[in-house]
C-alpha cells in the first residue's frame, strides 16, 4: 500500500502494509479452510485402502485390453493408470472417453522428456480418487475396447 | 456418440489410417514444421513448386486422427493447384474451422474436406485440424517453423 504518491515521487507504507496492496483472497482463505475441513473428516487410511484397491483392479482390467500398454509400473506408484493404445492417439482417447462421461489426460503431461525416453508422443492418463469406484473403471475398459474397434475397425 | 461420429467421419477415419501423400518429397522448394505446442504434434509440410503450379505436397508427423487426416485430406486437396488457388483454399478452410458460424462458408464447393467441420463442436480439437494448414502457409512464406500458439 501506498503512503504518498506525488509526479515526482511515491512513498510506501512499512512492511508488511507495503506489500499489502489491494483486496486479499478472502473467499480463497474461507474455502480452504472448508477443504482442510473435509479431508480431516475423511479416514485417509481407508481412501489409501480404496484406491490402492482401485488401482490394483484397474491394471488388472486394463491389461485385458489387447493393444494396450500401461506406461509405469512401479511398485509403490501413485493411484494412476497412464496409457497407450496402438494405433489410437492419446487425444482421440480423450475425445472419445470424454463423450461418454470419463474424464482423463491426455497428452505429453508437460513431461516431453520423459515420453522421449519411453519412446511415445503422448498417452492417455486416467487418476483414481476416493471418490471412484470399480464400476467406473469396468465403464473404462468397456469404452476402451470400443475405441479399439472404432478406430481400428 | 452423434457429435462423436460427426467429428469421426468415416473419410476421417480413413485418411487417419492410411495417410495420403505421408512422404518426403527430395526436391522439395518449400517446408515447413508445424508444433502444437500445448498437445504436443508436430508435423512437417514439404512441397514442390514449379512456376505458379504445386506441382508436389507431402506431408509427416506425428499427431492426432483429426491432425493427421486434415494434413492427409489437405496434400489431395491442394496438389496441382495453382499458388493463388491453394492459398485462397486454405483461407476458406481455416475460416470454415474456426467459424463458430456454420452458414459462413459455402460447403458444397469444398469436397471431402468438409468432413473436418465437425471440429466446431470440439473447441479443444480446433487446432489439431489447422496445424497443416498453418504449416502449409508457413512453408509458401518461407517461415521454417510455426506453432499454432
Amino acid at each position: 500500500m501506498i503512503r504518498t504518491v506525488t509526479m515526482g515521487k511515491s512513498t510506501f507504507k512499512d512492511i508488511p502494509d507495503k506489500f499489502e496492496a489491494g483486496t486479499p483472497d478472502i473467499s480463497g482463505v474461507i474455502g480452504l479452510s472448508v477443504a482442510i475441513d473435509y479431508f480431516e473428516s475423511l479416514d485417509i487410511e481407508a481412501i489409501q485402502a480404496h484406491e490402492s484397491d482401485l488401482l490394483k483392479y484397474g491394471t488388472e482390467a486394463l491389461e485385458q485390453v489387447s493393444g494396450l500398454k500401461i506406461m509405469g509400473n512401479a511398485p509403490d506408484k501413485s493411484n494412476v493408470l497412464s496409457f497407450v493404445l496402438t494405433d489410437v492417439h492419446p487425444h482421440d482417447i480423450g475425445t472419445f472417453l470424454d463423450s461418454e462421461g470419463i474424464a482423463v489426460r491426455a497428452g505429453h503431461h508437460c513431461a516431453q522428456p520423459l515420453m522421449k525416453r519411453l519412446g511415445v508422443s503422448a498417452t492417455a492418463r486416467a487418476s483414481l480418487c476416493f471418490y471412484n469406484t470399480r464400476e467406473e473403471i469396468d465403464k473404462l475398459t468397456t469404452n476402451l475396447l470400443k475405441i479399439q474397434k472404432f478406430f481400428n475397425g | 456418440m452423434n457429435e462423436l461420429t460427426e467429428l469421426y467421419q468415416e473419410i476421417i477415419l480413413d485418411h487417419n489410417k492410411r495417410p495420403r501423400n505421408y512422404r518426403a518429397i527430395d526436391d522439395a522448394t518449400h517446408s515447413a514444421d508445424g508444433h502444437n505446442p500445448l498437445c504436443g504434434d508436430e508435423l512437417s509440410v514439404s512441397l514442390r513448386l514449379n512456376g505458379d503450379q504445386i506441382e508436389d505436397i507431402s506431408f509427416q508427423g506425428e499427431g492426432c486422427a483429426i491432425s493427421k487426416a486434415s494434413a492427409s485430406l489437405m496434400t489431395t486437396l491442394i496438389k496441382g493447384k495453382s499458388l493463388q488457388a491453394a492459398k485462397e483454399e486454405s483461407t476458406v478452410i481455416k475460416q470454415m474451422l474456426t467459424s463458430s458460424d456454420e452458414s459462413d462458408v459455402s460447403m458444397e464447393e469444398l469436397g471431402d474436406i468438409i468432413a473436418l467441420s465437425g471440429v466446431r463442436r470440439f473447441p479443444a480439437r480446433i487446432k489439431c485440424a489447422t496445424l497443416a494448414w498453418h504449416t502449409f502457409e508457413a512453408a509458401l512464406n518461407g517461415d521454417e517453423d510455426t506453432t499454432t500458439e
